[in-house]
């Protein structure tokens, strides 16, 4: 809890004034400060005071015991095409990010890799800079499932001890994290942006909050390992060394149909399966502005021309005029492609979250204020049906030369 | 005790040369076309001058600079007038107060026990709210200095400035030259009820101060003494309407100078410096109502208007042709996807805003209740929120209307680009509202316009909105204009109840009041401003027709 | 059959801004609201009751928060829940995810003991972390389903159409069942008078730490393994080249292809 030192504080209002949450008052009889219910023991507050009369007292963990666990655990998230299995974008990304940590601390990074008939991921995952592979593999774990994946994992880091895990945030790595956090009383962080390692071999952990309007930074100071999640195109892929090779430790599965207690019905990939947003290289997006249903088809020859991608804001998503997967922002996918052309789109926070890793970024809009032109690259203030036609024939045009 | 005579204050002029401008009537069209119109998209103002004051001196200075070239002025600030008041048709200058947009200070009348802010024109309503709300006032800002308000203002409630035109990016300025007035006028009256004090720069160049209650005509006269002259005028002597009215000027034979000056559309000089009250601002609670014929909503509205135990903040009225537009523009318009779903059955809706208190809500919605059931309506029928984003949903629903008439009309003028809306602002006493409403629906039908009713209902005042398919209905529905504006001048109405005269309904004003009324209006004009230095066009033309 | 909803009031996340100067959060005229996804939630629940009178469904909302939290449960009364209780204390002050679901499970096992499903949205806007769903299923020992989109419930079993990266999955589990909506109606369910009378004479409760005997180590900050490090503005990226408004179109499009052409990506 935060402590006031009713002695040293002077009733000088500085914290008062730096309090985000409007949780601490000096109080006009006494000129004192006082705690409110709003306190989250953020801290801001003991780092302004001048006086030093505010502490938190926290419990205390010894470093003995911190320093038992060691090691970069990374999940190797896999997803289906076709027949095909590949290791996720985002699990070679979190590789990378994690041999980087390892580095740091002076350890190694090793994958957690579950599945059926998976084992010939398990060279590449070498190949992108895995030291070690924990292989898991089991009838039951032909499909992701909370329940199974959670024991399977939840028992390797008890008995393996890591002292920092990642996770993808994808749909099933944000289920399965926070599944296996509970079961072993650890923190975690979502949505992580930024990873670093303090000068006490803390993982700093920067994330968005707010819809992305402030950023902060967590740490687990006091438990291990330290778990994050992390969105897909926040950290650069690795790159592929053929030489590289590593230790692989098959992992002994004893799960039973009733361990797992969810049951998969039925499985629709929507039509556009064979578009992934978050790996196009140039994605045309679209806002409510685009009037009607009908007018998609001008977007469609756009991307076309261009060899990009039609993605999408909300709006559209929930009219059901652009399929889910489509769908960037907050409550869809993070895409950071080379170029990004958003049509119409205004930019709410909730869909700049999705888009502001893109490389470059061009903005068409009616409104000027649009936030989306505080991101562009290049914007232009006008009508997308007035533009785009002629946009479209410009490139006709220059192809044909 | 008042007086009738008012002596004017000196102003020192500055040299002209210092007051930031743009000359030339090309570079003006070209890289300023926006302050030669207005929200009402009239075209053909055209400046030789445009002009940026900071203060009274250089005010004064234009007014004698254009004396001498014998230049019209045309005030302008924030272009939200919808009848072309700011629009510069007959050349000269137009000057900006854009510069002049100070928050100076808040202060507590001590005699009405009321706080006011004093402000400059051009500040914002939006902007003079989030001081107010927001209590952003310095400590250096209290008026008298001496007497330190804003520690005492700061434990107050919750205030605010309550005139809410619709378009809160107005000038207070161009408010009170307007007289606005919105939906909330039902409850609070339009801006000239919240008028405390006045700077007015007439054409002499010199400043009159203008305190509510110090001067008030006698048998209808005023004297204005100034360095070198005195002006005499009497006001004119033609009756208002008791029903909503920003037709004309305001008159009464004991009536208040300030008042000539409010509603004026600034014909008589500028406002350099207001003062206007605030209210303590109580949290809202929004619903909208359904009916299934509009005579039960008339009904509803007649008995929510006429409850002893609460008023209504406003209570705003939607037509079946409003309704039907709204739902078939959600089914297509993304942009409306938030917007909430009209129930099919409904044929009319009312939507009253009513102040929230916790403890008093269930008496009154249980007298709503009663009402709504003589009505064949519910309260398990009408919408009801008071969380802000609902309330901005609200606001949403009642603004769509115009939105979606505005944007039909934008995609028709493509095919006629001469065709435009035709929007109707009359009021009547409360009895005729019901006849009104039969006659605007009679008269539209046989002739077969498109066309949708919608508005404030709570003063009686609807606007009726013609949408022309074509030239031939552009014409019939002008045609109609006149017909409603006789029939609401008949009802004891007005034939504008808000937007104003301006420079496109001169006609409407004769039919309301009749030339020799005009004349009297003119005469006042005449003495102030012999030369109609100030805003020529707006009201009535400076040629007697 | 007894239906939980998790509910959390948040600030309307696109208003809240951090002061570059101070790095403190600006908070004024922020509003509190019902985070929309425990909203899609709640709406869940009472069409689920709506749509299986047979069950006798009573639909409890259940939050965690400051007094004024209060202001969220009454919404979720307004809008068709049953009951509603508030967990309010001063011990839970720092609770991070792992407290919080403590806490949240505590509350459930003891005011509701015999729930069958628990709907909560997928995240609140605020925080957005997406966790304390996840974790107090896990607390509870309930299996859970998470980004739900539509829900049936069939002989003790529910089903739940769910979103995936790649469209849709039909998962099912046994009841009792943890559910989270990432989706609802688009459009927002408005009460109407008379909902908003009758939520006024339901049950709200606020209840303490003591009130449901929850050991006082295991909640707030001192049994939060996380600690937020500081708080600050996202860095600003500057807008780079605008073509200004009335532009001929003509004359813009050409200015958008020269900008991809120099920038390679044509």
């Amino acid at each position: 809890m935060l402590k006031i030192d009713i002695d040293a504080c002077t009733g000088c209002k500085i914290c008062e004034k730096v309090c985000p949450f409007a949780a601490i008052i000096v109080e006009p009889e006494t000129k004192k400060a006082k705690v409110l219910d709003g306190c989250t023991l953020c801290g801001t507050c003991v780092n302004a005071c001048p006086f030093d009369a505010l502490s938190i007292e926290r419990k205390a963990v010894s470093e003995e015991d911190l320093a038992l666990y060691t090691d970069v655990f990374v999940w190797g998230e896999w997803e289906r095409k076709g027949e095909d299995i590949h290791i996720k974008g985002v699990a070679l990304e979190l590789l990378e990010k994690g041999k980087e940590l390892a580095e740091k601390l002076g350890e190694s990074v090793a994958v957690m890799l579950l599945g059926k008939d998976v084992e010939h991921l398990v060279s590449e995952l070498f190949q992108y800079g895995a030291d070690k592979v924990y292989l898991a593999e089991h009838e039951l774990l032909e499909n992701y499932s909370t329940d199974g994946f959670a024991t399977v994992i939840s028992s390797i880091i008890a008995a393996d001890k890591p002292s920092i895990v990642l996770y993808g945030a994808t749909p099933n790595g944000r289920d399965l994290a926070p599944r296996i956090a509970a079961r072993l009383a650890l923190g975690l962080t979502a949505d992580c942006t930024g990873l670093d390692i303090n000068a006490n071999r803390q993982l700093v952990q920067t994330r968005p909050a707010f819809g992305g309007n402030i950023m902060a930074s967590i740490l687990s100071p006091y438990t291990r390992p330290q778990m994050s999640t992390v969105r897909p195109n926040v950290f650069p892929k690795p790159s592929l060394d053929e030489t590289r090779t590593g230790v692989l430790e098959k992992i002994e599965v004893n799960l039973k149909p009733l361990s797992i207690r969810t049951k998969i019905e039925e499985e629709t990939i929507s039509s556009e399966d064979s578009i992934n947003i978050e790996e196009s290289h140039l994605l045309v997006s679209i806002g409510r502005g685009i009037g009607s249903k009908e007018n998609i088809k001008m977007i469609e020859e756009l991307a076309k021309e261009l060899e990009g991608t039609v993605s999408s804001s909300r709006p559209l998503v929930d009219l059901g005029w652009i399929p889910h997967p489509q769908q960037v922002g907050q409550s869809g996918r993070t895409v950071a492609p080379n170029l990004y052309i958003a049509l119409a789109i205004s930019g709410a926070i909730q869909h700049l979250v999705g888009m502001s890793h893109a490389n470059t970024v061009v903005a068409i809009n009616k409104d000027p204020e649009a936030p989306i032109f505080g991101l562009a690259d290049f914007g232009i203030v006008g009508d997308i049906f007035e533009i785009i036609p002629e946009f479209i024939k410009i490139l006709k045009a220059e192809k044909n030369k | 005790m008042s007086e009738n005579v008012i002596v004017t204050n000196k102003v020192e002029t500055s040299p002209f040369e210092d007051v930031r401008s743009v000359k030339g009537d090309k570079v003006i069209a070209e890289s300023y076309p926006g302050y030669l119109v207005d929200e009402s998209k009239i075209s053909g103002g055209h400046a030789e001058w445009l002009l940026f004051p900071t203060n009274e001196n250089e005010i004064v200075s234009i007014i004698n600079k254009m004396k001498e070239e014998n230049q019209a002025i045309t005030i302008s600030a924030a272009r939200t007038g919808i009848v072309g008041s700011a629009v510069p048709l007959l050349g000269g200058a137009v000057v900006s107060l854009e510069r002049m947009d100070d928050f100076i200070g808040l202060g507590y009348d001590e005699e009405d026990s009321r706080w006011f802010v004093r402000v400059q024109p051009n500040i914002t309503l939006n902007e003079i709210n989030e001081i107010v709300k927001l209590k952003k006032i310095e400590e250096n800002q209290s008026i008298p200095p001496e007497k330190n308000w804003i520690g005492k203002f700061n434990e107050e409630p919750t205030m605010f400035y309550p005139i809410d035109p619709t378009e809160m990016t107005a000038s207070i300025g161009g408010c009170i030259a307007a007289n606005a007035s919105g939906a909330r006028t039902f409850k609070y009256g339009a801006t000239r009820e919240w008028v405390r004090r006045l700077r007015v720069i007439i054409s002499t160049g010199e400043v009159l101060e203008i305190p509510r209650g110090k001067y008030k005509a006698k048998d209808g006269v005023f004297i204005i003494k100034t360095a070198e002259q005195e002006f005499e005028f009497k006001v004119p002597s033609y009756q208002l309407p008791k029903a909503k009215n920003a037709a004309g000027l305001y008159t009464t034979p004991e009536m208040d100078l300030i008042d000539l000056f409010i509603g004026s559309e600034g014909i008589f000089g500028f406002i350099t410096e207001a003062d206007v009250w605030l209210k303590e601002y109580i949290p809202h609670i929004s619903n909208v109502a359904f009916f299934t014929n509009e005579v039960d909503a008339i009904k509803f509205v007649t008995l929510l208007r006429s409850s002893s135990k609460f008023k209504p903040e406003f209570m705003e009225y939607f037509d079946n042709n409003s309704l039907t537009l709204l739902r078939d523009t959600q089914k297509v318009d993304p942009k409306f996807v938030n917007m909430p779903n009209i129930p099919e059955e409904a044929n009319t809706a009312i939507s009253f805003d009513l102040g929230y208190k916790e403890d008093a809500l269930e008496e009154t919605f249980k007298e709503i209740g009663l009402m709504l059931e003589e009505c064949n309506s519910s309260l398990k029928d009408t919408w009801s929120a008071y969380e802000e984003r609902e309330l901005d949903r609200f606001k949403h629903f009642r603004h769509a209307v115009p939105e979606i008439v505005n944007n039909i009309i934008a995609e028709r003028k493509k095919k006629y680009p001469s065709i435009h809306k035709l929007g109707t602002d009359m009021s009547v006493e409360d009895e005729y509202i019901g006849e009104m409403m039969e006659f605007y629906h009679k008269i539209l039908n046989e002739v077969g316009l498109e066309y949708v009713i919608w508005g404030h209902i709570g003063d009686n005042h609807v606007h009726v909105n013609i949408l022309p398919r074509n030239m031939e209905d552009l014409e019939l529905g002008k045609q109609l204009y006149k017909k409603f504006a006789q029939k609401a001048v008949s009802f004891g109405g007005s034939v504008s109840a808000e937007h104003g005269i301006g420079k496109i309904k001169h006609e409407y004003l004769e039919i309301m009041f009749g030339n020799e009324a005009i004349n009297e209006m003119r005469q006042v004009k005449t003495t102030l401003d012999p030369n109609f230095l100030f805003n020529p066009g707006n009201i009535f033309s400076k040629e007697v027709s | 059959m007894k239906i939980v909803v998790l509910a959390k009031q948040v600030p309307e996340a696109d208003k809240v801004a951090v002061d570059p100067e101070t790095g403190t959060l600006i908070r004024e005229g922020v509003a509190a609201i019902l985070n929309p996804y425990c909203e899609y939630a709640l709406d869940e629940a009472v069409k689920l009751k709506n749509t299986y009178p047979e069950m006798e469904i009573e639909v409890i909302a259940i939050s965690m928060g400051p007094p004024f939290a209060a202001e969220a449960l009454m919404r979720c009364l307004e809008l068709g829940a049953d009951e509603a209780y508030l967990l309010s204390d001063r011990k839970f002050a720092g609770s991070d995810v792992w407290a919080t679901s403590t806490a949240l499970k505590e509350g459930v096992a003891k005011l509701v003991p015999d729930f069958d499903l628990i709907l909560t949205g997928k995240q609140a806007i605020d925080g957005d972390t997406a966790q304390v769903p996840a974790e107090t299923a896990e607390q509870l020992g309930v299996p859970q389903i998470t980004y739900g989109v539509e829900t049936e419930i069939e002989k003790k079993r529910i089903k739940v159409k769910r979103e995936t990266e790649y469209g849709y999955q039909v998962l099912s589990a046994r009841l009792p069942t943890l559910v989270t909506m990432s989706k609802g109606s688009n459009i927002r369910r408005i009460p109407s008078m008379q909902d908003i009378l009758d939520a006024r004479k339901k049950k709200l409760e606020v209840k303490s730490a003591d009130d449901l005997g929850i050991d006082e180590n295991i909640i707030g900050l001192s049994a939060s393994p996380t600690q937020v490090d500081r708080i600050f503005a996202p860095p600003e990226k500057a807008g780079g080249a605008l073509i200004p408004e009335g532009t001929d179109p003509k004359v813009a499009a050409r200015k958008l292809y020269d900008f991809l052409k120099e920038n390679n990506y044509l």
